[in-house]
């Protein structure tokens, strides 16, 4: 009963489909002549083209097997031709640094925007046994908690950034992953492009692990890491999602117009508006970073999905309507879910470039997207890339995100509760972010303690929660742990002296 | 082994003080208890309990008064510790020295089998709990994820596939391993020679070579060179080299422990070599094979890294394993715990979870199937020994009557010809 | 089974008192077709083992070319740049493997005797089903475990161990500059827990070899050491231990193989570094199989042959201890039946 529905509703929306969107591949693409198509590569990317395989699959009969093994497992697996398509964050290296030999594709290819998102910074960071949910990071500090040069969260950096919170004196903990990421690539580019002098290993998708900090494997691992109660003090550059999912908050930005920026879908969206592309298809965020829009997140980023353009390997012209289908659906309806997944929707002029690319693969059919019925939800049919949706309906920040005395005290990501003012600034409410998960974290706790755990009244001012370190030793021998040896020997004595005497006592009776 | 319940020897006192020379010890007087090897007497029991609850009241006393000790693990080690010596004083207050030795040890013996029990049972109880949500629902063993995202509740989507991809690429491994491993393990213990101890050296060697090795090698030799496609044949391949080391050395350890009497008897009866491996070697170590192929099979069903790089990952029911990717359940743990998403973090928990189910279920099977060890005959077997013996019998009563002209009936009761050769005893 | 009648059968043919016996072998038709099975099984095994090696040496040689004999005391793993050596990576490993080693071997010699010795009936069946069913939970849910569950409860015991133990090296947990940490994160993600980890894992492994050596020893000379008054101790330490010592050392080689060859579970639970590290309880260490899992996803070819290198590497560290064992195994009594 319900799988008859469902088997109708799908061809329903696949016939929708094939006249609304899809009018150019009607011919050859029809629902079942779909071939299964094999793609690997970013991991970044997996949540995503999980839910739009299974999208395409329900609605379409369309089969894309996707493997999250690793961008540069993805490049190479398409340049051996043992896959159709593949994904990854950064374009091949036509001169690696290590000197092997240039990944050179033997058939031709073109690189197409399908996902973009923001590099969140997720932390655990307690004030007073009370979680932080509103601190702010400038690029700086950002850069420099994850080369080692800033250790301590009351930093006067970290401080300065944060003028309503009383930052305590306890020592950071970057989180970095330990396998080659995405994440890593996204983030260091970021950094080598802001911050040359300060970050000077370049593009790396192997995170070099800072001084005093942890790598762990994965988004699960590093996440993991913070949320544990061991991690406090801990913090991490993870997709937004794994923050919203697991209740903690992320840190907001500060972007070039001075304000501190949350990464919702919305503000990574504004700032990939700014995206450009270079002449080889390659992205060119400089101008992400330093967008003129206020509501800007400056770590935004996108990843390609790579594409052939020409049939070879174990791709062919038939796969090349499978594919064409499945990214026309990719960069229309697929960015629906987007933020729910955890990513953010493709702005109109990336789509734009998505579509020219489409046009190349063979079997794809001669037209790219269809602008007046793509269901993308930064832009609607008429909308230009200077003038669309997206850039006239997101919410503009807060004045107490701004640079200077105050900040918001609304919580972020998973994390909705409030953090009470504790520092010399003044506090102020935020709009609540839409997309902010209605999973809280916890509630904070009605006693409040400082960092040894001992109970302490409130009322805590600038530098004064002051470390100090749990020792053992500094106890000492005093009369009371003698007292305490003796009655410890007095006590086995009492114990092992009744079965020794006795046992003596039985012997020499039998000699 | 029987159930021994031995008499203890004479008291001491009762025998003749000054005799020098062995006599057989008279049983005139006072004899010593029933010695009890497999059941604690009351008194033990009594010991037990009594030095249990003497460390508990010692660790709690010392934690919760004399000395600045916290934690749990902490109070648990103590009072471990504080109950064995409790139990060491009162075994020494009737026993000797090598009865306390006895005691202490056994009660060491089950404690190692506790802590290793509880810890994996809690393992396993660990993955079921988080796995729970998802596993109570039947689509999760019917369904494939091919129509569920990473969005989709638990009541849609399941893992069939990778169900289906674990049997048959497990299936294929085992047709290669099992012949494979053990007629080397044979080659190695039965033929002999110096090429079998080149042999058993590489097999040894392998033994630990690191499973993402044995991926990271057919992904090169295989799917790069040949399929130019990840498969779940290459995912078998993967595990086959991965697992035939482990079954070789295990079962050549087995073989090893066949007692060589038994084969000197089937050579002495002028069976051959073949006919001693296959009627006396080989049923003779059957228990041990089937575990040495347990083990093997218990690595290749669970190991993710051999197959991270082979098999590929997809969401769709195949039944193919030559060609398109095919999931198993351990990569799919692996995939499944990588997603932010809740519902796919649980479909992983649930996934490893019904992984132990298939294992537990196949081992059951491998059991009833292999697991009796030799000389235990299940009735039926012995009623059919028995037949096969009497036929023996009487053929060889036939065989005899034309060389002895004066033959007795042949349908005389036959001789008992001994059939539990394997009984060690 | 059916053999019997044939066994009996040459018996009789064997047997002609006319002329003398030869005392040769004249394999038989079976005898010959069996031989040739066993050597081509030998052979068969054998190559596809040395392809492996000869697969892993050759893919190897482009990095170890570059690096040379510097890549054993190399501790950075930098093959962009041709700084890189396994000296910390191994390091790490050895760790790891000696730590579960610790970990397993007493709870599998105790669980193995405690199947084949004091258990009987029903409850041994069960468990030794149950100890088989074990040897098969798949290593993420144990990295799983141990990275959810176990981390948060070791550190109270490694705080307590580095506390009171810091005189012995390996137990201190100090900074660069040799100040005593005491904070949690200073005692996560370290060889310790990984070592318990992987200690927990193997240990089914070996349970299920010992107790099948254990097994096997002959029950003339068992009883007639409790005939003789020994307890069950006493008999399990003259009998039991000494002709299963093969079984043991057996058991304990195939852990250690699995312990250092362990990918997963390692992987997810370290922090990778790549310096060499003393200190068991200090956070940081590294293995050579979760160095490649982690790293094949973004190596380039130069990097994938620099991790075949040091998969290499940790193979013929392997091969080194199983040749020792496989001496020691060779000359225990283990498949010896009872004299008498």
């Amino acid at each position: 009963m319900n799988r008859t529905a469902r088997a109708i509703s799908a061809a329903l929306l696949a016939v929708a489909v094939g006249v609304g969107v899809l009018p150019a591949s009607a011919g050859p693409a029809s629902a079942a002549s779909y071939i299964p198509i094999t793609g690997t590569g970013s991991t970044w990317s997996q949540n995503a083209l999980d839910q739009w395989r299974k999208n395409v699959a329900a609605n379409y009969g369309m089969t894309v097997n996707y493997s999250g093994v690793g961008s540069s497992a993805g490049r190479r697996d398409f340049i051996a031709g043992t896959v159709d398509f593949a994904v990854s964050e950064i374009p091949f290296q036509s001169s690696p640094e290590d000197g092997s030999a240039p990944e050179i594709p033997p058939r031709g290819y073109a690189y197409m925007p399908i996902v973009a998102g923001g590099t969140a910074f997720m932390y655990n960071l307690k004030i007073s046994g009370k979680r932080v949910t509103n601190l702010r990071l400038s690029g700086e500090v950002i850069t420099k908690i994850f080369t080692g040069a800033i250790t301590k969260w009351n930093d006067p950096a970290v401080q300065k950034d944060n003028p309503g919170l009383a930052m305590p004196d306890k020592t950071i903990t970057p989180v970095v992953r330990s396998d080659g990421s995405g994440t890593s690539a996204q983030f260091t580019l970021w950094m080598s492009k802001q911050f040359p002098g300060i970050w000077k290993a370049g593009l790396r998708s192997q995170f070099p692990t800072p001084p005093g900090g942890k790598a762990q494997n994965g988004s699960l691992g590093v996440a993991g890491y913070v949320s544990q109660d061991y991690g406090e003090g801990a913090i991490t550059y993870v997709e937004y999602s794994y923050a919203l999912k697991s209740g903690f908050p992320v840190a907001k930005v500060l972007n070039a117009q001075g304000y501190y920026i949350e990464p919702t879908a919305n503000s990574v969206a504004v700032a990939l508006l700014s995206a450009g592309i270079n002449s080889d298809l390659t992205q060119n965020l400089d101008n992400v970073y330093s967008s003129g829009d206020k509501r800007a997140y400056p770590l935004s980023s996108y990843s390609y999905m790579i594409i052939p353009t020409e049939v070879g390997g174990i791709f062919t012209e038939e796969k090349g309507a499978t594919l064409g289908a499945f990214t026309r659906y990719m960069l229309c309806e697929g960015q629906q879910q987007a933020p729910a997944l955890g990513y953010s929707p493709l702005p109109m002029n990336l789509v734009q470039a998505g579509s020219d690319q489409i046009k190349r693969i063979p079997g794809a059919g001669s037209q790219g997207i269809d602008f007046t019925s793509c269901n993308n939800p930064t832009f609607k049919a008429g909308d230009s890339p200077s003038s669309n949706r997206l850039a006239s309906s997101a919410p503009q920040p807060a004045d107490c995100d701004k640079v200077g005395t105050s900040q918001c005290t609304t919580g972020t990501a998973g994390a909705t509760q409030e953090t009470p003012v504790s520092g010399t600034g003044t506090g102020g409410k935020a709009n609540t972010s839409p997309d902010a998960g209605a999973s809280g974290g916890d509630t904070g706790g009605e006693v409040q303690y400082d960092e040894n755990g001992t109970p302490i009244g409130g009322g805590v001012t600038g530098a004064s929660a002051v470390s100090k370190p749990f020792t053992v030793e500094d106890q000492g021998m005093g009369p009371t742990q003698w007292l305490m040896v003796a009655a410890g020997g007095l006590f086995f004595a009492a114990v092992l002296l009744p079965p020794f005497l006795s046992r003596r006592m039985r012997e020499s009776a039998k000699k | 082994m029987s159930d021994t319940l031995l008499e203890a020897p004479p008291a001491p006192a009762s025998a003749p003080r000054g005799a020098r020379r062995t006599t057989v010890p008279d049983r005139v007087g006072e004899t010593g208890e029933r010695r009890r090897l497999h059941r604690a007497t009351f008194e033990e029991r009594f010991d037990l309990i009594g030095a249990a609850a003497a460390g508990l009241a010692t660790s709690t006393l010392l934690f919760g008064w004399i000395a600045p000790l916290t934690g749990v693990v902490g109070w648990i080690v103590v009072s471990y510790l504080a109950f064995l010596g409790y139990y060491v004083l009162l075994t020494a207050l009737v026993g000797d020295r090598q009865r306390i030795a006895d005691r202490v040890a056994t009660v060491l013996l089950v404690s190692a089998g506790a802590i290793l029990f509880g810890a994996l049972v809690f393992v396993v109880v660990f993955a079921l709990l988080r796995g729970r949500d998802a596993f109570w629902h039947l689509n999760f063993f019917t369904q494939s994820m091919e129509l569920a995202g990473p969005l989709d509740p638990l009541t849609e989507g399941g893992i069939l596939h990778a169900i289906v991809g674990t049997l048959i690429q497990i299936t294929i491994a085992l047709a290669i391993t099992i012949p494979l491993g053990i007629a080397t393990a044979v080659f190695l213990n039965e033929v002999g020679g110096r090429f079998a101890r080149f042999v058993r050296t590489i097999v040894d060697a392998m033994t630990a070579l690191p499973s993402i090795v044995a991926g990271l090698f057919i992904y090169a030799a295989v799917i790069q060179l040949v399929t130019h496609q990840r498969s779940g044949f290459a995912a078998a391949l993967a595990i086959t080299v991965m697992m035939l080391p482990i079954v070789i050395r295990a079962a050549d350890v087995v073989l090893r422990l066949v007692p060589g009497n038994l084969r000197e008897a089937s050579y002495a009866l002028g069976a051959g070599r073949w006919r001693t491996v296959w009627g006396v070697v080989l049923p003779t170590a059957r228990s041990g094979l089937v575990t040495a192929v347990i083990l093997g099979t218990a690595r290749g069903i669970g190991e993710t890294s051999p197959v991270l790089l082979t098999s590929g990952v997809t969401a769709v029911l195949s039944f193919n394993p030559f060609s398109g990717p095919m999931i198993s359940l351990p990569l799919q743990v692996f995939d499944f715990v990588r997603s932010p998403e809740p519902t796919m973090i649980a479909r992983g928990f649930g996934t490893a979870a019904v992984l132990l189910m298939l294992v537990l279920v196949l081992f059951g099977i491998a059991r009833v199937i292999g697991g009796r060890p030799p000389g235990q005959l299940s009735p039926r077997q012995q009623q059919r020994a028995q037949e096969a013996s009497r036929r023996d019998a009487d053929r060889m009563a036939r065989r005899a009557a034309p060389v002895t002209a004066s033959s007795t009936a042949p349908s005389e009761s036959p001789a008992p010809v001994p059939h539990e050769k394997a009984d060690p005893s | 089974m059916t053999g019997r009648s044939h066994v009996v059968e040459r018996i009789m043919l064997v047997g002609d008192p006319a002329s003398p016996r030869v005392l040769g072998t004249r394999p038989s038709l079976a005898d010959s077709v069996f031989r040739r099975t066993a050597y081509a099984a030998g052979a068969i095994t054998v190559s596809v083992m040395l392809a492996v090696g000869l697969f892993l040496t050759l893919r190897a040689t482009d990095a170890l070319r570059v690096a040379g004999f510097g890549f054993l005391t190399e501790q950075q793993w930098s093959p962009e740049t041709g700084h890189f050596g396994v000296a910390a990576v191994l390091f790490g490993t050895v760790t790891i493997g000696l730590v579960a080693l610790c970990t397993a071997l007493p709870l599998a010699l105790g669980t193995a005797l405690l199947l084949s010795e004091v258990a009987r009936g029903r409850l041994r069946s069960t468990l030794v089903a149950l100890v088989d069913l074990m040897a098969a939970v798949p290593s993420i849910v144990f990295g799983l475990w141990g990275v959810f569950f176990l981390q948060d409860n070791v550190i109270p015991v490694a705080r307590w161990i580095s506390t009171y133990f810091w005189w012995i090296p390996i137990f201190d947990v100090t900074d660069d500059s040799g100040a005593t940490l005491t904070e949690d994160s200073a005692f996560t993600s370290s060889a310790f827990i990984a070592g318990i980890v992987v200690g927990l894992m193997i240990v089914p492994t070996m349970t299920s070899v010992m107790r099948e050596a254990f097994s096997q020893a002959p029950i003339g000379e068992r009883e007639g050491a409790l005939a003789l008054g020994a307890t069950r101790w006493g008999m399990i330490r003259t009998v039991v231990l000494p002709f299963g010592r093969g079984g043991i050392i057996g058991g304990t080689m195939l852990g250690l193989g699995r312990a250092l060859g362990e990918t997963i579970a390692v992987y997810m639970i370290i922090s990778p570094i790549f310096t060499i590290n003393w200190q068991l309880l200090k956070s940081g260490s590294n293995s050579v199989s979760a160095l490649i899992a982690l790293r094949y996803g973004e190596a380039s070819d130069f990097a994938l042959s620099a991790l075949m290198a040091a998969g290499l590497v940790l193979f013929l560290v392997t091969l080194v201890i199983n040749f020792t064992a496989s001496s020691i195994v060779a000359r225990s009594r283990s498949g010896a039946q009872s004299e008498g």
